[in-house]
């Protein structure tokens, strides 16, 4: 093998009697290059795109939701919660409240699913009360615990709202429970207690409400405006069904990116949504995150198993999994696609090898004459058409992964963020790609040589030497 | 073993076996060699160069072969060399029989048993004098170093040593005609088969060449062909021999 090395290589680099033999082995180079660095890059691309997506949408939602099988909610739930939060691979637990509803703000409405919540606890499952870019969600806080931050951030929105709210005197009504905490916070903070009674008196009147970016838009609402919450689930009163609906204020508005949240999506206290639906002390789903994102579908039967009969799981996969199938196929398309480069390429080595055969006859003719085989003549060809290949495709991933990380470092392909949810062309370069595009390079540009070198091993010496 | 082609002759195919003096180390017998007729000239049937020809060389001999051009001389001697199949008939070297060898087996013999000159020196234009000549054991897997030390030792046989590191292109006409004899003889084969090695040359680099042949030779007990127009050189070997309408006299 070292002789057929040492001959292959000095054909490669030795200068051409036919100059453009030598034009065809660069072009081959630099098609092999640029086949590798243009899949490399799209692969970094798209599984940036794969990864940013991804984070995004587990941060935004919980890995596995629990749920009752026949959907008529969860009583008793805070004994389960604290059971189901001693499940193996369960990090963080949360309850909540799912309903939809109509939100309207004058005479402009959008749809909703609210989702109830305890703040600290729907913190540690999810993010979009984090991805508030307006407001705060502090508010949604039970007062005792979020008072200060209301005082602090939220004085003129409150001042707004209770100037709104002032006009309805049942809204006073409705928020007992918050004022109730009011009472017992102010009693120990004595000295802001006249100043936080007039503006906790006013923004506990209206219950807190967070709502998603594109539906704030829809509404034509922002942060301290007073919105409508209309409820499905109607009354029965003398008058016939009549739907049930409230008031809340906005001291929030999330924008996750992901158009599906931040269409519809709502949060407000567990109590306010219980109240609203008039379910007590119930809820709908508890909400987990695990620490394997990837064992989600396991984690998530262990969690049936541990809550009993009569309930039920679903996993972040299986909700995405259309959209995951989706990014899958994109990224084979586009490899498929781009290693159709690395095949013209590939064209280009057979050309070049073809020609370089053609070329040496008479040499390889005298290799021959003095005992060199046929099958190292092959070797020789085929050693040749490998260089060429793996001089291109180690200079393809250089450039690759150099401007993959030049791209993903410096982030000079801007995206609009508002319609990407991200500033920036992510970049993710894995080094398993990197495996499976050199191997496809070098698959291919092997095959490309066998025909030059099978031929080249047929040439017979006295044929090739007789008319010379 | 036992069939052998054209065997009207009758000879005895046991191999060295004493005739006057000297083994024998090459013998052919009835060899045949016909060719297909080119360019599908219809009806015209083959072309044959030779057609039971018999030749032995003994241990040590300088045998010349002689003959018009066309005669089959380059084909004979490609015969000899394993670098070609005869139509009919048998080439043995010692207890070896050419026709029966695989690929493999002639690569092998051509490799270690002859060494061959071509008219014209045939150096590969990429490579150095000295590679040049160490190629044939770089081919059977000599170290490089072994094999670059050895080409120096027949390099300077040649009287080329200061000649090692130029390409082919940078030698002349006769010089090169040397790397190639010393890329021939660095196997330190048993025979030499030289197919108008100064066919090529001006007539006093003719002269360099073939009396270093004839020394090279002597010197190391080298059994040797040489096809050649010159028949003064011709005259200076052991024997002559004319190919003359497909048979050697």
């Amino acid at each position: 093998m070292r002789f057929e090395l040492f001959i292959a290589m000095r054909y490669l680099r030795a200068k051409r009697r036919q100059a453009v033999v030598g034009v065809i082995t660069a072009i081959s180079v630099i098609g092999v290059a640029a086949g590798v660095a243009s899949l490399i890059i799209a692969l970094a691309i798209t599984n940036g795109m794969r990864r940013d997506l991804q984070e995004r949408l587990v941060g935004s939602t919980a890995h596995v939701e629990l749920m009752r099988v026949k959907g008529d909610g969860i009583r008793d739930w805070r004994a389960l919660l604290e059971r189901l939060r001693g499940v193996p691979q369960v990090t963080a637990a949360a309850p909540g409240l799912y309903g939809q509803v109509l939100i309207s703000r004058g005479a402009r409405s959008g749809g909703a699913l609210i989702k109830g919540v305890i703040p600290k606890d729907e913190k540690t499952v999810g993010d979009l009360l984090q991805s508030v870019v307006d407001g705060s969600a502090d508010a949604l806080e039970p007062v005792a615990s979020g008072r200060a931050a209301v005082v602090e951030t939220h004085v003129p929105e409150a001042g707004h709202g209770a100037a709104k709210s002032s006009k309805g005197a049942e809204e006073q009504q409705i928020s007992e429970l918050g004022e109730q905490d009011v009472r017992q916070d102010a009693a120990v903070d004595a000295q802001a207690q006249a100043e936080a009674a007039r503006v906790l008196g006013a923004v506990a009147a209206v219950p807190p409400i967070v709502i998603g970016k594109d539906l704030a838009e829809t509404i034509g609402a922002g942060v301290g405006d007073t919105v409508l919450v209309t409820s499905p689930q109607g009354e029965l009163t003398p008058l016939g069904l009549v739907p049930r609906y409230q008031r809340f204020s906005v001291v929030g508005i999330f924008k996750s990116g992901f158009y599906q949240y931040d269409s519809s999506y709502a949060f407000m206290r567990l109590t306010d949504a219980q109240r609203l639906f008039h379910e007590p002390d119930l809820i709908s789903v508890i909400s987990f995150k695990v620490d394997d994102l990837y064992h989600a579908d396991r984690v998530g039967v262990a969690i049936e198993q541990a809550a009993g009969a009569g309930f039920q799981t679903t996993n972040w996969m299986e909700q995405n999994r259309e959209l995951f199938r989706a990014l899958k196929l994109e990224q084979v398309v586009t490899f498929i696609v781009l290693a159709l480069i690395v095949c013209v390429a590939a064209l280009n080595i057979l050309i070049a090898l073809t020609m370089m055969v053609m070329e040496k006859t008479r040499d390889i003719a005298v290799l021959m004459s003095f005992g060199v085989r046929a099958e190292q003549v092959r070797r020789i060809f085929l050693l040749q058409g490998l260089l060429i290949s793996v001089i291109g495709t180690v200079l393809g991933l250089v450039v690759g992964y150099g401007l993959s990380w030049a791209g993903g470092h410096y982030q000079f392909i801007k995206l609009d963020a508002a319609v990407y949810s991200i500033d920036h062309l992510p970049f993710a370069p894995k080094f398993v790609d990197a495996l499976i595009v050199t191997a496809v390079s070098l698959g291919v540009s092997l095959v490309a040589t066998l025909y030059p070198s099978g031929s080249a091993a047929k040439v017979l010496p006295a044929e090739a030497l007789r008319y010379e | 073993m036992s069939e052998v082609g054209g065997g009207e002759s009758g000879y005895d195919l046991e191999p060295f076996a004493p005739e006057k003096e000297r083994a024998v180390v090459m013998r052919a017998v009835g060899l045949t060699k016909t060719y297909a007729a080119v360019s599908g000239a219809a009806g015209r049937g083959d072309v044959e160069l030779f057609r039971g020809l018999d030749l032995t060389v003994h241990a040590g001999e300088m045998v010349a072969i002689v003959g018009e051009s066309g005669a089959g001389k380059s084909s004979l001697l490609h015969l000899l060399a394993a670098l070609d199949r005869p139509t009919a008939g048998e080439v043995w070297f010692g207890k070896q029989r050419l026709s029966g060898f695989t690929e493999r087996d002639a690569a092998e013999f051509r490799n270690r048993r002859v060494g061959y000159v071509w008219q014209f020196h045939y150096l590969l234009p990429e490579f150095t004098a000295l590679e040049n000549v160490a190629m044939p054991l770089l081919a059977r897997g000599m170290g490089r170093g072994a094999a670059l030390a050895k080409a120096r030792v027949w390099l300077g046989e040649v009287g080329l040593l200061d000649r090692e590191d130029h390409r082919s292109g940078e030698l002349s006409g006769g010089e090169q005609q040397r790397v190639s004899l010393a890329r021939a003889l660095v196997t330190e084969p048993q025979m030499l088969l030289a197919d108008e090695p100064t066919g090529d040359l001006d007539g006093k680099t003719a002269e360099v060449v073939f009396g270093l042949i004839q020394k090279l030779h002597r010197e190391h007990g080298l059994t040797s062909v040489l096809v050649t127009h010159n028949l003064e050189f011709a005259g200076r070997c052991d024997r002559m021999l004319r190919l003359r309408d497909g048979q050697l006299v």
